[in-house]
């Protein structure tokens, strides 16, 4: 016999509004997420390369430090890697403005370009939690049946793979550029560096939703978990093969990795082109080095093809949005 | 003697409003007429939905539920129209559906208090919620287990803990005996009369089984392809009977036809042999004193079913019938 009373008793209590349910949704899907150990090794690694970022603007910052120890320590490993220390130094001191936002610009668009595989890595591990699972188990009959609508459902789902893609991406972009510009040795780091933030924030925020949306999409198709989670990864890394087999015969077929035209956004974000275009000007000892690069890699830097690449992002997205639509239905 | 002092935890201010009223509701699938315009205004109260496998029942929930759309026809539920006001409507009702849907990985007590939150529930208002209701629907420590593991009995549990976690003023339970042993059917029945009679919870239960519905629902409606064939209370459908009963004689069959036929009472004899004779009477009295008169002696009197069963026959041959 219980101790307790196990009488049914009413509730009283007032009603949370629509927002604090979706967010139930979406808090619910990242906890199942971050259950995974693997998923929590791989944010780990995405925040140890926010580490790594922090540790690049703290040495870029220090270079500004006329006696600081990192540039006796440049000196002593090589005496090239120490002119251009100078020479960067030198463009930091006299043009801060535009060497800092160039040099994060950079270095962001790269942080960004190495958090993006992992974070669609993350995703596809993450997959079944978002709807496979809820279509398998009939569970979407039980979100039906309460105070929440099929959009709300999709809302919370979008804002689960979203908030996977903040703990993989967008925190880690935005703690390095706080901390980073924390520990330069001028305040006016966080001004300069004002830009690159805007273009991680844009270039970052902007993929997100899409692959939200996507994985979505991947997520409805099938009630098999396996079915899914290939999918995901063969589109991932069919679109990485197709991408430099199709540049010399059907350009167009590129725009059928959702990689390519993250990256073509990428590059239109930053303009990197443009950046290392300066940077050549006024770190003459870069010349050479970006001399070597070849005039298409070049060419493909400072002309991406974004117009294409939005395209091809908008319908995928429409797709993922009707496949959703037709597959996540109470019955 | 402590007894005395328990004031039971009913709903105040019951209404006497109905709580269900459908004007021709139809659902077409297809082909097929799911529900073929259903009429009703359903009062407050323990309520059975009965029919065989097929007949619409679970469609009907559905429909009122927005977990299908209605095909024509309109439909309140709680006094709101279904289809604008879905999530007001949906806050006040709970529903277990037939199959299992639980989420899988979750655990029992997880689960219930996510459906809580689902409803507009705080955290912790919700998880002490969804423990009381574990604890009122008998779920012991297997509440912290994964609900992937548990049994079909304590499955059932889960659905009926997850479907009143949000104190709904309306449950619909879908099957809520299916695959239970008789024990656990017992169970589960007297756990769903309860909501109803302490606590003021209107119940509509669905089932296929006349028993279950028969023990705890005061209303019954019964549904055979797409139909209501009746909607009557338990009382006066257990009442109303035909007047009709079946003989089992060994000899003499032509007296027995020939003095119902000085009394117009129409008779005829079975496939098997039994005679089936309308004598017009609640009681079976009449008929006694006809076979006393012409000194009878029946080898078995069967009286007629009341109107409840013999409607839920109906519904079954019908239900045959179409299939």
């Amino acid at each position: 016999m219980p101790l307790h009373d196990t009488s049914y008793q009413h509730w009283d209590g007032v009603h949370l509004g629509l927002w604090r349910r979706r967010w139930a949704i979406a808090w619910t899907g990242l906890t199942a997420a971050l259950r995974n150990k693997w998923i929590q090794h791989l944010v780990a690694l995405c925040w140890c390369g926010g580490l790594a970022m922090i540790a690049l603007l703290f040495f870029v910052g220090q270079l500004l430090v006329a006696d600081s120890i990192i540039v006796q320590w440049v000196g002593n490993l090589n005496p090239q890697l120490q002119d251009f220390a100078r020479m960067l130094t030198a463009w930091l001191e006299q043009h801060p403005e535009v060497s800092v936002r160039t040099t994060q610009d950079v270095l962001f668009y790269f942080f960004g370009v190495f958090l993006m595989p992992l974070s669609i890595f993350v995703l596809g591990m993450a997959l079944p939690q978002f709807i496979t699972r809820d279509l398998a188990s009939n569970a979407i009959i039980i979100y039906s049946s309460k105070a929440v609508s099929r959009g709300d459902y999709l809302l919370g789902k979008l804002a689960a793979a979203f908030g996977l893609l903040v703990l993989t991406w967008l925190g880690p972009v935005c703690t390095a550029w706080f901390v980073g510009n924390l520990l330069a040795p001028d305040w006016r780091f966080f001004w300069h560096a004002r830009v690159p933030l805007c273009h991680a924030l844009v270039f970052g925020l902007s993929s997100m939703c899409v692959l939200s949306a996507l994985v979505l999409g991947v997520s409805a198709i099938s009630t098999k978990e396996k079915s899914t989670i290939s999918l995901w990864y063969t589109w991932w890394i069919l679109g990485g093969v197709v991408v430099p087999i199709a540049a010399h015969t059907q350009p167009w077929l590129r725009h059928l990795s959702f990689n390519f035209n993250l990256d073509q956004i990428a590059l239109a974000v930053f303009r990197l082109g443009d950046d290392l275009k300066i940077a050549q000007d006024n770190v003459p000892i870069l010349g050479p080095m970006l001399s070597n690069i070849r005039p298409d890699k070049m060419a493909a830097l400072t002309s991406p093809a974004i117009g294409g690449a939005l395209v091809a992002l908008l319908l995928m997205t429409g797709l993922a949005a009707v496949v959703v639509g037709k597959r996540v239905k109470p019955e | 003697m402590s007894a005395l002092w328990v004031v039971p935890n009913i709903r105040l201010n019951m209404a006497t409003a109905p709580v269900i009223e459908t004007q021709a509701l139809t659902k077409v699938f297809g082909a097929q007429r799911a529900l073929d315009g259903v009429n009703l205004t359903v009062a407050p109260g323990a309520i059975g939905l009965l029919g065989p496998n097929g007949a619409g029942k679970s469609t009907f929930m559905k429909c009122l539920l927005q977990l299908q759309p209605i095909t024509s026809g309109s439909a309140k539920l709680l006094g709101r129209e279904v289809g604008r006001e879905g999530r007001e409507i949906r806050k006040r009702v709970g529903y277990t559906p037939e199959q299992d849907c639980h989420i899988p990985g979750m655990a029992g007590c997880e689960y219930v208090t996510y459906c809580a939150q689902l409803c507009g529930l705080p955290f912790q208002a919700a998880r002490q919620r969804a423990h009381e209701m574990l604890d009122f629907v008998g779920m012991g420590q297997e509440r912290y287990r994964k609900a992937d593991t548990y049994s079909t009995g304590m499955r059932q549990r889960l659905k009926l803990a997850q479907a009143i976690v949000h104190d709904p003023e309306i449950v619909f339970l879908d099957e809520p005996t299916n695959g239970l042993d008789p024990k656990g059917q017992a169970q589960i029945l007297e756990l769903v009369q309860s909501l109803w009679k302490v606590y003021g919870i209107t119940v509509v239960v669905s089932s296929h089984l006349l028993q279950d519905v028969e023990k705890i629902c005061e209303q019954i409606i019964i549904i055979a392809r797409g139909r209501v064939l009746v909607h009557d209370t338990l009382e006066n459908l257990k009442a109303r009977k035909r007047g009709a009963a079946e003989v089992v004689m060994s000899a003499r069959h032509l007296d027995l036809q020939a003095a119902c036929a000085r009394r117009s009472w129409p008779c005829e004899v079975l496939t098997n042999g039994h005679l089936k004779i309308e004598h017009k009477a609640e009681s079976l009295n009449p008929l006694l004193t006809v076979l006393h008169e012409l000194k009878l002696v029946p080898l078995e009197i069967i009286p007629s079913p009341n109107a409840l069963e013999e409607t839920f026959v109906q519904a079954l041959e019908i239900s045959h019938a179409a299939a």
